[in-house]
């Protein structure tokens, strides 16, 4: 299946989790979400965990943490 | 009353009569309701066995019942798989059935991992549940799974009517949750979206009608466009973290992340017999707060998991070495998922040895990341593409090996000249021939190589697999000296 991160197209396995397509789209980007230092949001700014189950089509980009949408 | 009634005049009788009548069948059509009602659902989804913030929920939600108002917690599904300690209860995710008992959980949707420990394990842990589980898109054959339904009506102190439908999502290749399809056989499921609208017809049942999925946030966002008829959806899934509730359509779409980090609050105010106002936020579960005494002592329980020092395995000597160990892990993903061919990189072996008598602590100390088993259909050429990408990072050799050997040969500032495949018998791989290759998701995302099949994890850890392969009773004797991955230094030819 293809997502998109930092609107990259990544093909990677079905039944792949959140942290497996960032890891696919960049190892280290994804060991800052891993140390917190970085966090991962859909295409309508809401924060995903990193086992987050994937569909076909879905979007996410990698923010630093300041940039996370946070409750107004 | 019967002496009441005789006492009546005839034409009094008569008039209550007809006004118990009307008010029957008006009840019928619009549940009667007092003027204003509040109602807060506490909802989780995800929790995937992470157990420790149970002490603090259960305080929240007492706290908020003390409050006087009518309090129900729901579950957007997904309560096993992610926490070994759990996991490897016995009977599997036993402390999630207790915890969610104790807290008094009024509605389970069940999500796709739900099913991982199998159809009859979940049916177990439905016969002991205190709750209902819920799922409109899940068809089972009639009277065999009495706890799970399509929809359930709930009702407040003050006779408000909740109607609630679950929905799980399917994959769109196989029309099944993601889990082992072993695990669901008997079992159909249809598309979400399309059962939702058969739901409609519950706006009439109830004063509020919730949709309690388990589909992903992208689902409920089409779930809400389509489905207008509904007050709110709780869901799960995508392990987003949705704060503040937000209203698309008129619907209010809640999700509490994953984890049990959060527990999300929805609150409703119906007046008039509907819905007029409703809002939703997360409770960061996050630092000191206080906690119910009870349940603190339940996961300090739970957490000491027994099953932990069993030992499942018993070898003359210790494993010793990665060779050993990656052959062993390698031989259980083959074996257990019945591949051709299973690689593990050596980063993620992380003893050095494993002792005589194994217990499943030790297995997981071994193997800790919760990798998946993904599934490639590889030729020849793409298996020695991954073996070069693995030598590449490095510069030397990386992955073990199960179902063949093989030998890089490079030159001697690690240049791979020749990468040569071998069966057990030590004839050449077939050039010609597809195999079933397992690999972990560590691998298949972290390593560059070219493959035709984009893969498919089989819903099953390594760790899983090794600790089944060893509950099988293997001779674990063929691990002493064993090795499978070989690195030689061609010789250069002398320049002219």
């Amino acid at each position: 299946m293809q997502i998109k991160v930092n609107d990259q197209a990544i093909e990677i396995f079905s039944g792949a989790c959140v942290k497996d397509v960032l890891r696919k789209y960049s190892s280290s980007e994804c060991k800052l979400v891993q140390k917190n230092e970085k966090k991962v949001c859909d295409r309508h700014g809401h924060e995903v965990g990193l086992d987050g189950e994937l569909s076909g089509g879905e979007e996410f980009f990698i923010k630093s943490v300041e940039l996370v949408k946070v409750k107004p | 009353m019967k002496n009441m009634i005789r006492l009546m005049p005839r034409t009094r009788l008569l008039v209550l009569m007809l006004l118990v009548g009307f008010g029957f069948f008006a009840c019928a059509s619009v549940p009667p309701v007092p003027a204003e009602t509040r109602i807060v659902i506490f909802h989780s989804n995800d929790i995937h066995g992470k157990i420790d913030n149970f002490a603090k929920v259960a305080a929240i939600i007492e706290a908020e019942k003390k409050s006087g108002v009518d309090v129900f917690y729901f579950c957007a599904g997904d309560n096993f798989t992610g926490n070994p300690v759990i996991d490897q209860y016995d009977p599997p995710g036993e402390p999630m059935l207790e915890l969610l008992n104790r807290l008094g959980l009024d509605l389970l949707c069940p999500g796709n991992h739900e099913f991982d420990f199998g159809l009859d394990n979940l049916k177990k842990f439905a016969a002991r549940a205190r709750f209902p589980l819920v799922s409109a898109n899940i068809e089972v054959p009639p009277g065999s799974f009495p706890q799970l339904r399509p929809s359930v009506l709930l009702k407040t102190r003050s006779g408000v009517k909740i109607a609630v439908f679950g929905l799980i999502q399917i994959e769109a290749g196989n029309g099944l949750p993601s889990t082992h399809p072993d695990k669901v056989k008997g079992l159909r499921f249809s598309e979400p979206l399309a059962k939702a609208l058969e739901m409609k017809k519950l706006r009439t049942a109830g004063n509020v009608l919730i949709g309690l999925t388990h589909i992903g946030y992208d689902q409920d966002l089409l779930l809400a466009q389509q489905m207008p008829e509904l007050d709110a959806i709780i869901g799960g899934h995508s392990h987003t973290r949705v704060d503040p509730a937000e209203n698309v359509n008129g619907v209010l779409i809640a999700q509490a992340g994953s984890d049990n980090k959060f527990l999300g609050r929805v609150e409703l105010l119906v007046r008039g017999g509907r819905v007029v106002e409703k809002k939703g936020v997360l409770i960061d579960l996050k630092g000191p707060m206080a906690e119910d005494a009870v349940v603190k002592g339940m996961i300090a329980r739970f957490n000491q998991n027994p099953a932990f020092a069993k030992v499942i395995a018993e070898a003359l000597l210790e494993i010793t070495g990665k060779d050993a160990l990656g052959s062993l892990m390698t031989d259980a993903m083959r074996q257990v998922h019945g591949l051709d061919i299973a690689f593990q990189n050596e980063g993620g072996i992380r003893l050095n040895h494993l002792p005589a008598k194994i217990t499943i602590k030790d297995i997981y100390t071994l193997d800790p990341f919760g990798n998946q088993v993904v599934q490639f259909a590889m030729t020849a050429a793409e298996i020695r593409g991954l073996i070069e990408s693995s030598f590449a990072k490095g510069g030397e050799l990386d992955l073990q090996v199960s179902g063949i050997s093989y030998v890089v040969r490079s030159d001697s500032a690690k240049h791979i000249k020749e990468i040569l495949l071998r069966n057990p018998d030590g004839t050449p791989l077939a050039e010609d021939k597809k195999f079933q290759v397992g690999i972990s998701s560590y691998v298949a995302s972290a390593y560059k190589f070219a493959h035709q099949d984009p893969g498919r994890s089989l819903q099953s850890t390594t760790a899983d697999a090794l600790i089944r392969y060893l509950q099988s009773g293997v001779d674990l004797s063929i691990y002493r000296d064993i090795q499978r991955a070989f690195w030689e230094q061609i010789a250069e030819a002398p320049q002219t």
